[in-house]
């Protein structure tokens, strides 16, 4: 394993990667194809009936990037800011604003796994840990080679009472312990 | 206004009364009270977010934020005491939290609110031992450079690009502790107007590039002034160090310009720290301009202009005086006067209604048409032949060249009264010596009509005399009685002289300047050129 999570600086770390997107994390605009296309355009305006202004449809319409692309790169946001009337700048603040909109690109599986007091008390670095270990994934926040995996740390997932929790994608799994990471990565893999 | 109900409230122990629904924060103003403030700016919407205006109100169970709270009737406000006080002291220490304390390498430094309330109610020393957030320094385009470290997110500038520029490139990107101004890639601050951010900026986290590491702000002089670049007359202040102009900023004038000042008209201003000056008086011996005294050159031009018409070319960013007395000068021997205007795009403010960067960059087209002067695309026409040719600050940039010396040619005699000795000045009779803007006193008529003093910000160059006083010379050479000391004499002359400027004196334009009366009731306006 190259770099080990847990201790203090795990949150620091991964708040750093967050903030700076890679380089490869960058959509140039030529290249950039439209998400509000067809189906996802049909999705888009049915969405737009449902509010009584076209901003208060924006954290959805991002959602539907995020469920397209997997990410919402610069040029999404743009798109979005056009479909809704809004201005680029707004848009970015919205997305970097809430951390589950991903700014640069993860794998097909996140992996969500909550450290805070109570899950880590009954071993969530240790689940954590186990995660890293048996995706491939080289640190907290970075994607496997095999574009598969991203494993973060996240604060509560709001189920204390069986810790561990892990999201992977929109799965909850309840009281995860080190021992049965292996068996959750085989069936995704 | 006036139809308002006012409420009486009591501010650190004042009563005052204002109009119903102003901010306790304005309200302290009357009483001549201070609330320390970030996020609020009378030229941007209310957004109550940096709580530094935390006020005690008796009878109220907490704080107030004055900015954002309403005045009511029989309130007792308290700014300094032990309760806000502390609130205030409490809200300093977390903006300092990740805030670098670099001071002594920061342009706002001295000019600074955070350096400013920190001094004065701020703790000693701090709390924090941990390390503080780090952010690169980010060009913003234009003349902005963003420090994020030092912002303190007030958001003014955001609102400023969003409710007054009408063009919302800034945001607040991020959140908490990692929150910093954001900017979408590839959208700048471009807006002809966008530069404000720095002025609006309580802290040293916008900086202009243009003054970056130029001067400490305790260096400065600073004079109140007019932006000469357009005809919207913004009120300005030059700020100059070892007799150079180093920065123009807007001056607050809610009939004019607001608070705001566009991004040309701001850096538009090393043409008045102009090295290639004319120093001294000059008169044609044989084949060559030579250096003489003002006595001298005064006498040999009024010998050039005696028993000739007169055509005086001037520029339209010369002061109310100067072509007063110029109107005077074609008076006395015959003649008319004409001046040129350089355009540009115009560019409004789409927030402010009538504040625009105008197409007709001159500072006073409005003063030239009301003192006579022809308004012109091709002034050189107007010259006769054997007219002595008199051009006052006119370099005569872009005019043909074929015209000019056809002009040149045609006129009697040549007298130049300038800042600058252009090519075609060589072969002047007399050229006298004059003053640029910054270097006078003076008042210039706005677009509006608006007519606004600018007071001196340094010294002319070597024998150069403000343009009143060498007019007002070579009128006396020509017999004229009247003896002008002062622009302020010369001004007072001009308003018995002239209907639309009748009861005006420099006390009562005071720095606000007033409107020019047509008798009609409304304000001149200039004829287009013909």
């Amino acid at each position: 394993m190259s770099a080990a999570p847990g201790g203090s600086s795990a949150g620091p770390r991964l708040a750093a990667l967050e903030r700076a997107p890679r380089a490869d994390a960058r959509e140039r605009d030529a290249d950039y194809q439209a998400v509000f296309v067809g189906a996802r355009r049909a999705e888009l305006d049915e969405l737009l009936t449902r509010y009584p202004t076209k901003m208060a449809a924006l954290l959805p319409a991002l959602w539907i990037v995020q469920d397209e692309r997997g990410w919402v790169s610069e040029p999404a946001m743009a798109e979005v800011a056009a479909m809704l009337g809004l201005t680029p700048a707004y848009v970015k603040g919205v997305v970097t604003f809430y951390t589950m909109y991903h700014q640069h690109p993860v794998g097909k599986y996140f992996v969500q796994v909550c450290t805070t007091s109570p899950c880590n008390v009954c071993g969530a670095e240790d689940v954590a840990r186990a995660f890293l270990q048996h995706t491939g994934a080289p640190d907290l926040g970075a994607t496997s080679p095999d574009g598969r995996f991203t494993v973060i740390e996240v604060e509560c997932l709001g189920a204390c009472g069986f810790a561990t929790p892990v999201m992977i994608n929109d799965e909850f799994l309840e009281s995860v312990s080190a021992d049965r990471v292996p068996s959750i990565v085989g069936a995704l893999k | 206004m006036t139809d308002r109900k006012m409420v009486t409230l009591t501010v650190e122990g004042r009563q005052v009364q204002v109009p119903e629904g102003t901010s306790m924060l304005e309200a302290a103003k009357v009483a001549g009270v201070l609330i320390p403030h970030y996020c609020y700016h009378p030229g941007l919407p209310v957004a109550g977010v940096c709580r530094m205006c935390l006020v005690e109100v008796e009878k109220a169970p907490k704080l107030a934020a004055a900015c954002a709270t309403a005045v009511a009737d029989g309130q007792v406000v308290h700014v300094h005491s032990d309760v806000a006080r502390e609130a205030r002291q409490g809200v300093l220490e977390m903006l300092l939290i990740n805030h670098p304390l670099d001071c002594p390498i920061c342009d706002q430094s001295g000019e600074c609110e955070l350096q400013d309330y920190t001094f004065a109610e701020g703790r000693k020393d701090s709390r924090y031992q941990e390390a503080k957030r780090f952010n690169p320094v980010e060009d913003f385009g234009g003349d902005v450079l963003y420090v994020p470290n030092r912002c303190i997110l007030c958001t003014r500038c955001v609102r400023f690009m969003e409710d007054v520029a009408h063009d919302p490139v800034l945001n607040v990107s991020e959140r908490g502790d990692r929150a910093v101004i954001g900017k979408f890639e590839g959208q700048d601050l471009t807006h002809p107007w966008a530069g404000n951010v720095v002025e609006l900026c309580p802290v040293g986290a916008l900086l202009s590039k243009d003054f970056l590491n130029k001067a400490r702000s305790w260096d400065l002089d600073r004079a109140a002034s007019i932006c000469p670049n357009c005809t919207q007359g913004c009120n300005s202040a030059l700020e100059s160090r070892d007799n150079v102009v180093v920065r123009m900023r807007p001056r607050p004038n809610d009939d004019v310009n607001k608070f705001f000042l566009c991004d040309e008209g701001r850096l538009n201003y090393r043409w008045l720290n102009r090295r290639d000056r004319v120093e001294f008086p000059h008169v044609r011996r044989a084949d060559a301009l030579a250096p003489i005294d003002w006595d001298v050159a005064v006498e040999a031009a009024a010998t050039a202009l005696r028993g000739r018409r007169v055509f005086v070319l001037a520029s339209p960013s010369l002061s109310n005086e100067v072509l007063f007395l110029l109107s005077r000068v074609i008076a006395r021997v015959g003649g008319a006067g004409a001046f040129r205007v350089r355009h540009g795009p115009e560019a409004p403010l789409d927030g402010v209604p009538g504040l625009s960067l105008r197409a007709d960059r001159a500072a006073n087209v409005q003063g030239a048409g009301l003192l006579g002067f022809r308004n012109s695309e091709t002034p050189l026409d107007g010259v006769a032949a054997g007219d002595a040719l008199l051009i006052v600050d006119e370099e005569l940039a872009g005019v043909d060249a074929s015209a000019l010396s056809a002009a040149v040619a045609r006129a009697g005699a040549v007298v130049v009264i300038g800042t600058t000795l252009p090519p075609w000045a060589r072969d002047a009779t007399v050229v006298l010596p004059i003053a640029n803007m910054a270097e006078e006193e003076g008042t210039f008529t706005n677009v509006q009509g608006r007519v606004q003093r600018y007071l001196q910000a340094k010294a002319a160059p070597g024998l150069a005399r403000p343009g009143y006083a060498a007019v007002g010379d070579l009128l006396a050479a020509l017999g004229e009685a009247a003896v002008y000391f002062l622009p302020a004499d010369v001004f007072r002359a001009l308003a018995v002289a002239h209907p639309p400027f009748a009861g005006m004196t420099y006390e009562t334009l005071g720095l606000r300047g007033s409107v020019v009366s047509t008798g009609a009731g409304s304000p001149a306006v200039a004829a287009a050129p013909t």
